[in-house]
């Protein structure tokens, strides 16, 4: 059973945003559900309200230009971002991770917005997206505000986000669409899981970076690396990152070896 | 505390609408609601399957959504595949090529095989896993249901069904 709440669907973005305000830390956003109602189901999370992020049309967005590069809406779904064909053919990386998320039910709901606000280490739209040099745009009733993902996680499962504040949109630099790609993220078993190390590269004639997820406490990034770079160099950048720690999934042993391995596998496969 | 919602929703062609609490889900909605108890609960978290309906199309765990999140929305569950006491093609496969066994998943698989049909109408091998990647059968060991799928669609090898007629 889940605990009592109110359920409110707002249909305009400041509505929204107000309400997000006026029962600032008894809220909570309801996007998917896939992660939030497990957790009321656990009884981990006891919000008072939930708010229905989904029938806000700015949320729901993808668009693409030259010059802004890729913008996607929190509530666009994994689904979705694996059916479009400007993200599958500019951001493949990005239509691939969303492909992995779970299992096809889970995917048809899961949302962007709510894959980054769980913040889990293992996030398979926070390692590939960060290797992307995506931002996060914030907003509330005080305004809007455009962060780097990386500086929007801080922790397990904490971000950045301030009790009045909504993920809007996840925006993509258009220096990275057409990057050159791979990635890899070992599972337990063949059917859905979480990551027990994921590793996801990309790179341009200017920059290569790499993305690992659940090897700290938050999904990381390297530094921007030049291309075409070595390995070993490759390995030593993701070395400096990463703090796997030994849990059920893997020791912290087995993690940094996948790591170097895949890495080798993935610049095997972009060389 | 928390309000009464109306909801309005299509289930297998049909119209039905209830007042419910804001944490109701869509699987007990159905389940004790609508009395529609096809539709099985078995982790409650999105890991199993078995509560899988399809929502507008999509086939989604409904141990995950919220009835009040449903309003107008159309329902396909279990219930909508046998008519006047004949199974349909899909569940006629799965009884030919033993895909049930408990049973206990069948609504749910059925279910997820439904919406892949109806983008991939012959779908391969991997297709099929994929759409069922997250139905767990704890009987079936799964072959019987992939061959259950590949005979719903006319593509299972003969050889094969000549083996099982022995
Ligand atoms: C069985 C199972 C398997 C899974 N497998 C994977 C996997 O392989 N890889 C993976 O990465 N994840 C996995 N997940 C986790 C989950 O499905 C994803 O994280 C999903 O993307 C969450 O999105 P959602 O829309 O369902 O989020 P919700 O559950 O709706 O929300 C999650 C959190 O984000 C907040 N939130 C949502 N939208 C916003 C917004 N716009 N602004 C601010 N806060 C917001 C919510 O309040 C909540 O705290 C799995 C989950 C389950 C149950
Ligand atoms: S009961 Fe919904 S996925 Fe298991
Ligand atoms: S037939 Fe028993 S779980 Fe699938």
């Amino acid at each position: 059973m889940l605990h009592e709440f109110s359920y409110l669907a707002p249909r305009e973005r400041n509505d929204l945003l107000q309400l997000l305000k006026k029962h600032a830390g008894q809220a909570r956003l309801l996007a998917g559900g896939t992660d939030l109602l497990c957790e009321i189901r656990l009884g981990t999370d006891k919000p008072a309200f939930l708010l229905d992020v989904k029938h806000i049309p700015e949320l729901q967005d993808i668009a693409w230009s030259e010059r802004d590069g890729l913008s996607i809406g929190a509530a666009v779904t994994c689904l979705e971002i694996m059916r479009h064909p400007v993200i599958r053919k500019k951001f493949p990386l990005l239509a691939h991770a969303a492909g992995q998320i779970g299992s096809a039910q889970l995917r048809n709901r899961a949302t962007i917005g709510g894959n980054l606000c769980t913040a889990s280490p293992c996030a398979d739209l926070g390692c590939s997206s960060l290797a992307l040099g995506a931002r996060v745009e914030l907003a509330s009733v005080r305004g809007t505000r455009v962060i780097p993902m990386k500086e929007f996680f801080t922790g397990v499962k904490q971000t950045q986000l301030q009790d009045d504040e909504i993920v809007q949109r996840v925006l993509y630099p258009p220096d990275a669409a057409g990057a050159a790609w791979g990635m890899e993220k070992l599972k337990r078993i063949k059917g859905h899981d979480l990551a027990v190390v994921s590793v996801a590269i990309a790179r341009t004639a200017k920059w290569l970076r790499v993305g690992i997820g659940s090897c700290a406490p938050t999904p990381v990034v390297t530094a921007d690396l030049a291309p075409p770079a070595t390995v070993a160099t490759v390995v030593a950048a993701a070395r400096r990152v990463i703090a796997p720690i030994d849990d059920v999934r893997a020791s912290r042993e087995f993690r940094l070896f996948m790591v170097e391995e895949f890495i080798g596998r993935l610049m095997a496969r972009l060389a | 505390m928390s309000t009464k919602h109306s909801v309005t929703v299509t289930v297998n062609g049909k119209r039905y609408t209830r007042e419910v609490a804001g944490n109701r889900t869509l699987l007990r909605f159905l389940r004790e609601d609508l009395g529609l108890t096809g539709t099985k609960e078995g982790c409650g978290a999105g890991e199993c399957g078995a509560c899988t309906v399809i929502l507008n199309g999509k086939a989604v765990n409904s141990c995950l959504v919220l009835a009040p999140e449903v309003d107008g929305a159309t329902i396909e569950t279990v219930e909508g595949e046998a008519r006047n006491g004949k199974l349909s093609k899909l569940q006629e496969a799965f009884h030919r090529n033993h895909g049930v066994q408990c049973g206990f998943c069948t609504p749910g698989m059925l279910m997820s095989v439904k919406a892949l049909l109806r983008e991939h109408p012959k779908p391969t091998v991997d297709q099929i896993k994929e759409a069922i990647e997250g139905n767990f059968c704890r009987c079936t060991g799964y072959q019987q249901i992939i061959e259950s799928v590949l005979d719903a669609t006319g593509q299972l090898k003969p050889k094969k069904e000549e083996l099982r007629r022995v």
